[in-house]
């Protein structure tokens, strides 16, 4: 039966376009469903690399989720389900116990073990294997499989987030005797995973192909083919989806999600984004290093002209440094406040005498960073403040991340790995991470005990008391908490994930038939 | 030498002039000179009386009323005659102040380019062998670079900004100037030009001062015109990259690169600075061809 | 023909100075503008680990090394390896080559094909509408700006009339504006220069003769015309398609055409310093072997000039 089925697939696409295009023709009423066995994605940039451990860049996760699979799956309700492992409990405080799935099989066939789990995860922070995510699984001392169906992690502190670190980038599972047989680089070329797809063929600029995996555990989807073109230019990838060219599309940007929705085929899905987009503030420059000017800055934005305006309404004005869904999001907190009167009397009570506070920003490397920055320079200028936005390559940007020498902020928008405060606020701006520009004694004690603690009620409260101290500090300036929007077919029947953990599984995809 | 083709080709190239013909042509060059410089001296005044001219605030905001089309009342009360921008501005009022823009570097770039290049051309005249050698192999390896992309390299290191705009530009066009200047020099110094000077019993001084420098002056002149449109599109051209003049500064290249996403729905943000800024460069670059046929129709043979 | 193996020698000379000196020139601002190795790494990647991939990169030895080690590559066609790609520069490049071939050819050949009969049309018709009409449209696409005159094209004739699509490479539709664009300055150089010459020929004796005798003017016209005009037309094109990558980076960008402008400007900003090395060295080469040819005709048919 799969056999016949292929062989069509195959035979109508040599007949050339009339393979992809769906049965819209017929008008309205059919446009909603379709016979296409076939999914085709546009999204906003090639692929890099296959090797999962290689690359933390959207365009290479989306698929690298796919070919391969995890230990424990997120889904889009943001909890935990099981992966390649089927339960998973915490034995004293630093022993995480999983069991794992029987009968999965990789693609080319080898079994799937405990010894391959042990090997993958290994191999993240194993200096020899040169990874791009040796920092993710920090936590862990050692790892032991007793047998092929356990996997037993040792975590140096308690580590109550291990199963959401195993979760997301990094916890890809690569066949150890595959990946030992042929190499690093052949393995990238010709990827091996025992996820819903399986590698066909790729070509660089024009596409990849991947296949249905038949065997897949958890079922096989709904398409035989799954089709990624790389289209990075906005305009020709949402014209691809107006024509019927793209099922899926992503990085769609708010002013034109009207149009995908407005047209009768297709129609706009997001998730909100697990994570904040934030101004982030280089807290040594003066004058940022007092906190009654950035808290003048954040009183003098109008998040909500800017959510309605420049982002359509697809997004939300936070509230706190933690974003919403993630584990311990106040939800009785008010948004942030828009009062340009207080924020000029800060000001005075600061002593702000016009120093210059520049924003640097890139230009389309995080969503309307630079039209953001323009429009929150005039509302700063509005209550007195000398404002001035620089515009940088995302080069330098890289360069002054490094060097910790930006000159006043920048935009981030800082992922929430593991939906929790733990994997945003603390990894991000602890001591000795990436954004270490400001330090406080309390908060700091905070954060770490927080996160080495498996009491969940203590870590609330030391969440609460971090909040409070950040929203009087504000190392960083949250302003939004965008939608990640996707344009769909009307009849692609699939959930996004945050993160751009893009995955076409059962249980988030399946095409609506007629 | 055959590798400078003038970077603007007379419509009327290889064409000898005759006669009558000339005369008429200088005569109605004339005119068409005074019109061109007419445009320009009127740009100039709409950038120096920008503030007067612009309806509104070019860098104010309204982002409730962004990507509004050309109308009498927009949703702040105000006229926006060529629309609103993705932030609300007022189309008309950037493009008036993109003049300023558009004007100043370009000046900047044609006087300092020119100022190097004639020191360059100078230089090599006079020294012929080795300098003139090595300033002339540096010309022809300008020429087989593609500029733009020494211009984007240059600008990723310096960063974006007014002086090294200008410098890149200036960079861009000393060329012209040097290749004149150098000719000229050797014209001044070759045989038959001091046996005239012997034979006309002139002193040297007053034949320079009474033919050579006239005749540089108006190559100069013809030159720095033709200068001037290609440093105003290449300034709009690396605007449009988004390496030019930073925000909220408008210019005219910088519009046409914010516009960009919103062709299909807001078209006048791009459209009209565009357009201005083709004008702009039709008649510059025009009135350079017609300066050329009535200062020195020698010039287009090279 | 006695001076003109010393003028060979001497055009190659130059050539190959001009070549080295471009060479060094992108070495050395490449090298200025930065570091590619955070690039490449996670923004909370450590010490240790940056050092690890600039040793392996070969960035870590001094400038001056560097140098060397890029000339002695250079010499023996070695352009080094892509930071970004981690494959051989040479490689990455002649992948996008093709491509910004396809379409500096097409935008030639059309500009050759379209202006030199309006050029002809247009002298045959002098001084009528169509004749200014026509040279009207040329002097716009000799002094438009490049890019804007693709967003003009991208704005009409793709989203207006839905005749193109708006940028990609793809079938022959999609080669249409972008070919447009990177020719429209040739292509009015031509028509301008075809109109002149047709003048000049139709005011010459022989046409009066040819009149007189009855012969189709238009076919004397031709004739004579490209024989006149055949050499600045040849000359003009030959330089243009020589200076192609500089036209094309624009067109490129506004089209979004995977060529190796576009390849260009990206690894400028990736600071991948192998491909931008390589692409300009290709560019600058094809721009000084077409002037090099050009030069050679010359010298041939014009044996004044060899001395220059």
């Amino acid at each position: 039966m799969e056999l016949t089925r292929r062989d069509l697939l195959k035979g109508a696409a040599a007949l050339g376009a009339a393979a992809t295009v769906p049965l819209t023709a017929g008008g309205p009423a059919h446009a909603q469903t379709t016979q296409k066995k076939e999914l085709v994605i546009g999204q906003g940039g090639d692929i890099a690399f296959f090797d999962p451990h290689m690359s933390t860049s959207s365009n290479d996760i989306r698929v690298s989720f796919n070919l391969f699979d995890n230990l424990t799956s997120r889904h889009p309700d943001g909890k935990l389900y099981p992966g390649l492992a089927t339960e998973w409990k915490l034995s004293g405080q630093t022993t995480w116990t999983f069991k794992l799935r029987q009968g999965v099989k990789y693609h080319n066939g080898d079994p799937f073990s405990s010894a391959d789990a042990k090997f993958s995860i290994e191999r993240t922070y194993d200096p020899a294997a040169k990874t791009r995510v040796a920092t993710v699984f920090t936590t862990i001392d050692r790892i032991e499989a007793p047998d092929p169906a356990t996997l037993v992690v040792h975590t140096k502190k308690p580590d109550p987030l291990l199963p959401a670190r195993l979760a997301f980038y990094a916890g890809q599972i690569v066949p150890k005797k595959y990946v030992e047989a042929v190499g690093p680089d052949t393995f990238n070329r010709k990827p091996v995973g025992t996820g819903p797809v399986r590698f066909v063929s790729w070509t660089k600029d024009d596409r990849l192909v991947l296949e249905a995996n038949p065997d897949y555990w958890g079922g096989r989807i709904d398409v035989d083919r799954v089709i990624v073109r790389a289209i990075p230019e906005t305009a020709p990838r949402i014209a691809g989806l107006l024509k019927g060219e793209l099922d899926v599309i992503t990085q769609l940007p708010p002013d034109q999600g009207e149009k995908v929705n407005a047209n009768a085929s297709t129609k706009v899905s997001g998730a909100l984004y697990a994570g904040l987009y934030v101004l982030a503030v280089n807290s040594k420059v003066q004058p940022l290093t007092n906190p009654l000017v950035k808290q003048a800055l954040s009183l003098a934005i109008d998040r909500e002209a800017i959510v309605k305006e420049l982002w359509r309404g697809r997004g939300i004005v936070p509230s706190q440094p933690i974003a919403k869904g993630d584990n311990h999001f106040e939800a009785s907190l008010p948004p942030l406040a828009y009062n340009p009167a207080e924020a000029r009397e800060r000001l005075k009570k600061a002593g702000y005498k016009g120093e210059e506070v520049v924003i640097e920003t890139t230009v389309g490397y995080t969503a309307n960073d630079k039209p953001m920055s323009e429009a929150i320079q005039a509302m700063w200028k509005d209550v007195g403040i000398n404002a001035k936005v620089e515009v940088m390559e995302y080069s330098v940007r890289a360069q002054k991340m490094r060097d910790k020498s930006f000159k006043g902020l920048w935009w981030s928008d800082p992922t929430s790995t593991l939906g929790d405060p733990d994997g945003m606020m603390w990894r991000l701006l602890g001591p000795g991470g990436p954004q270490d520009y400001w330090r406080h004694a309390e908060w700091d004690e905070l954060g770490n005990a927080a996160r080495f603690s498996v009491d969940e009620k203590f870590r609330a409260d030391a969440y609460r008391k971090m909040t409070k101290i950040f929203l009087e500090h504000f190392p960083w300036v949250p302003v939004i908490q965008p939608y990640e929007d996707y344009g769909l077919q009307k009849y692609v029947e699939w959930t996004p994930n945050p993160n751009q953990q893009f995955e076409i599984r059962r249980f988030n995809f399946k095409m609506r038939r007629a | 030498m055959v590798s400078s083709i003038p970077a603007s080709v007379p419509a009327d190239a290889a064409l000898p002039l005759g006669g009558a013909a000339a005369g008429t042509r200088r005569r109605r060059g004339s005119w068409l000179v005074v019109a061109g410089l007419s445009f320009v001296g009127l740009l100039i005044l709409i950038a120096t009386a920008a503030p007067l001219l612009a309806p509104q605030d070019p860098i104010r905001q309204s982002l409730r009323g962004r990507l509004a089309a050309p109308t009498w009342e927009g949703t702040d009360g105000r006229a926006h005659l060529l629309g609103t921008d993705h932030l609300g501005r007022d189309v008309l009022s950037r493009v008036v102040y993109g003049a300023r823009v558009s004007l100043v570097v370009g000046f900047a770039a044609v006087l300092v380019g020119g100022l190097i290049g004639s020191v360059a051309g100078l230089l090599a005249g006079f020294s012929r062998g080795r300098v003139d050698a090595v300033i002339m192999t540096i010309a022809d390896a300008q020429l087989a670079f593609p500029f733009i992309l020494l211009a984007i390299g240059i600008i990723a290191v310096l960063g974006p900004s007014f002086p090294t705009l200008v410098i890149v530009i200036a960079l861009s066009g000393w060329v012209s100037y040097a290749r004149i200047l150098r000719s000229q020099v050797l014209v001044l110094r070759s045989r038959e030009f001091v046996e005239s000077i012997h034979a006309l019993g002139g002193s040297l001084t007053r034949i320079v001062l009474r033919h050579v420098l006239p005749n540089v002056l108006s190559s100069i002149v013809v030159i720095a015109t033709l200068e001037l449109a290609r440093a105003i599109v290449l300034e709009a051209t690396l605007s449009f990259l988004g390496l030019g003049i930073q925000p909220p500064t408008p210019s005219w290249g910088g519009m046409v690169h914010e516009g960009r996403e919103y062709l299909d729905s807001a078209w006048w943000i791009s459209t009209f600075p565009g357009i201005v800024l083709m004008v702009t460069s039709i008649v510059v670059s025009r009135t350079g061809d017609w300066l050329r046929d009535v200062l020195d129709p020698t010039l287009r043979g090279e | 023909m006695r001076g003109f193996l010393p003028f060979l020698g001497h055009r190659l000379f130059r050539a190959f100075i001009a070549l080295w000196l471009v060479s060094t020139v992108v070495f050395v601002v490449m090298r200025l503008s930065g570091d590619p190795v955070p690039l490449l790494l996670p923004p909370d990647a450590p010490r240790s680990e940056i050092f690890r991939v600039r040793t392996e990169l070969g960035l870590d030895r001094p400038l001056p090394v560097q140098y060397g080690v890029f000339l002695a590559n250079l010499a023996r066609g070695d352009f080094g390896r892509s930071i970004h790609y981690r494959e051989p520069a040479f490689n990455v490049v002649r992948g996008y080559l093709a491509a910004t071939i396809e379409l500096g050819l097409t935008a030639f050949v059309l500009a050759a094909l379209v202006a030199v009969p309006i050029g002809l049309f247009s002298a045959m018709r002098r001084n009528t509408l169509v004749d200014h009409a026509a040279m009207g449209v040329a002097l716009v696409g000799q002094s438009a700006p490049t890019f804007f005159l693709g967003i003009l094209f991208i704005l009409l004739l793709s989203l207006k009339a839905d005749l193109f699509p708006t940028s990609g490479r793809g079938d022959w539709r999609h080669l249409v504006l972008p070919a447009l664009t990177l020719g429209a300055f040739t292509m009015a150089s031509i028509a301008r220069l075809t109109r002149s010459a047709v003048l000049e020929v139709l005011g010459a004796d022989y046409i009066r003769t040819a009149r007189a005798k009855g012969v189709s003017e238009l076919w004397v016209v031709a004739k004579h015309t490209l024989k006149n005009a055949a050499i600045p037309i040849v000359t003009i094109t030959g330089l243009q398609f020589g200076t192609l990558l500089g036209g094309a980076v624009v067109t490129e960008t506004v089209f979004a055409w995977p060529g190796i402008g576009r390849l260009a400007i990206q690894s400028i900003y990736n600071r991948d310093y192998p491909v931008v090395q390589c692409t300009v060295f290709l560019a600058a080469l094809m721009f000084i072997v077409i002037n090099f040819c050009v030069d050679l005709i010359y010298g041939f048919l014009d044996p004044r000039i060899r001395s220059g």
